[in-house]
């Protein structure tokens, strides 16, 4: 029985493990899709959407079955609990890559100076990094790592800021609504790595047992 | 985790103060080192695989062990500040101040109303109207009057398990005691028995500190405020307190490897 139990557990944890690559891949994607006005691409990610949704409700529909027939403790308990929470912020990830995607399909056929592109790109850049980390330190148990994503979202937050400063920059005949979905884009991808501070902070918890000082986004920039 | 709007506070008083308590049957040492302090109106868990002495540190208490010979207790055990092995220290009012439950439910071959009445007619209590206030009151505590207070005259051994297990409950509650030691009281009866006396458990710690020894563990982190776990490393060896905490912080975050082993089930 309680073989079957852990090996429920593994399991579980590689799922979540590979949600989170789905959405780095689509992430990805999705900026690739903006960057070069890849239209094609950018439907690819908006379909792929209903996919991570299904999985992970499965997650949460297996956590809550886990829970009500083998009464986990301690870092059993702490895992299921922490998996669906990661997995749930996961998801809301992959619907900011599908909104990115969605303004790709808007700014497609238009384009605007090269600057913002690269600003986008390299914010991009630094967001699959921070993705990348969350999977690791959740498939190793990394604490150091899963601590070390508050610093790594920081430089996000610094480009989202300096997009705005270039935008100011933008001459009267600029496309306004081109202008707005970069905005977004660039908004969604500092989202994105938000959401894989939070769920450093769980990955920390779930080892340690102790719940450390939640992250909250210095201010509302928006 | 037993459910409560407030939990017992860190300075709230302790009942039962143990210090560096060591245990011996003869030449078999049983526990070594204990020292745990007991707060006042909280249920207490002790866990722990079988054999690894929590039943023995819980017959401490009420110095239970005095019974078997050769049986001996060094260190501290105190009730109330007052060091419960001293010399001068009557065993029975002990045992009237803390009184126990056992795994099997064990009334007396008599009437539902003499298990009750048992008690305070020994301490002296004869009056009808007194006798018949403290069974009723008792039975109430226990959540049993309502099931019984037509057949109180009937024998306590045709009531089922469960009822026989809360008549005892009863039983001791008829004496006032401060302090009651439960040695797996629900591990020979049925689950609604069992659901009867830990909601029973969560009721009566308003007035009494509750121990109990149990060897389920969904059971200790439902009903009790702290938990204690037990463990015996190497057989031959005494047994010692692995981790001593909040049940809340037991159950999700122990601090001690052994204790988080065993409570997944890794062993024991």
């Amino acid at each position: 029985m309680r073989e079957a139990f852990r090996q429920e557990l593994k399991d579980l944890k590689a799922e979540v493990v590979s949600i989170g690559k789905g959405v780095t891949d689509r992430t990805r994607d999705a900026v690739t899709s903006l960057v070069t006005g890849d239209v094609d691409l950018a439907e690819k990610v908006v379909a792929g959407d209903e996919e991570i949704d299904r999985r992970t409700l499965a997650v949460e529909e297996h956590s809550i079955e886990v829970i009500a027939t083998q009464f986990p403790v301690a870092r059993d308990l702490r895992l299921l609990h922490s998996l669906t929470y990661i997995a749930l912020h996961y998801e809301r990830m992959a619907d900011l890559a599908v909104n990115i995607a969605r303004a790709a399909k808007r700014t497609a056929g238009r384009r605007g100076p090269q600057t913002l592109y690269d600003l986008i790109q390299a914010q991009g850049n630094l967001v699959y990094r921070v993705l990348d980390a969350t999977c690791e330190a959740l498939e190793t148990r990394d604490v150091e790592l899963a601590r070390k994503l508050q610093d790594l979202d920081e430089p996000i937050d610094h480009l989202y800021k300096q997009f705005f400063r270039e935008l100011a920059r933008l001459q009267d005949e600029e496309d306004i609504e081109w202008a707005s979905s970069m905005v977004l884009a660039s908004r969604y991808l500092e989202r994105i790595a938000d959401n894989a501070v939070d769920i450093g902070e769980r990955i920390a918890y779930l080892v340690t047992g102790e719940f450390e000082a939640l992250h909250s986004p210095d201010e509302e920039t928006s | 985790m037993a459910l409560r709007t407030t939990p017992i506070a860190d300075n709230a008083p302790n009942k039962i103060t143990v210090k560096e308590l060591d245990f011996f049957y003869g030449d078999f040492h049983a526990l070594t080192d204990i020292t745990v302090d007991i707060k006042e109106k909280a249920v207490t868990a002790f866990i722990g695989p079988s054999g690894c002495g929590k039943s023995t540190f819980l017959r401490c208490f009420n110095r239970m062990n005095d019974l078997i010979p050769s049986a001996r207790a060094e260190g501290l055990v105190s009730l109330d500040g007052q060091d419960i092995y001293e010399t001068g220290v009557d065993p029975v009012d002990l045992r009237r101040r803390i009184g126990m439950i056992f795994q099997q439910p064990n009334p007396f071959p008599m009437s539902i109303y003499d298990n009750v009445a048992f008690g305070p007619r020994l301490q002296g209590v004869s009056k009808k109207a007194a006798l018949d206030e403290v069974v009723q009151t008792s039975l109430e505590r226990a959540n049993l009057w309502k099931e019984v207070k037509d057949i109180l005259g009937r024998g306590g051994l045709t009531l089922s398990g469960g009822q026989q297990q809360r008549l005892c409950i009863a039983r001791v509650l008829a004496v006032e005691p401060e302090v009651m030691l439960m040695d797996e009281p629900c591990s020979a009866i049925d689950p609604t028995s069992v659901q009867k006396i830990e909601d029973l458990m969560a009721e009566l710690k308003d007035r009494i500190t509750i121990i109990i020894v149990t060897h389920n563990m969904q059971q200790a982190a439902r009903v009790s405020d702290f938990t204690a776990f037990f463990l015996q490393e190497v057989a031959g060896d005494p047994a010692i307190l692995v981790e001593y905490d909040r049940t809340s912080n037991l159950f999700t975050s122990p601090k001690d490897r052994r204790t988080e082993d065993y409570i997944t089930g890794r062993f024991g």
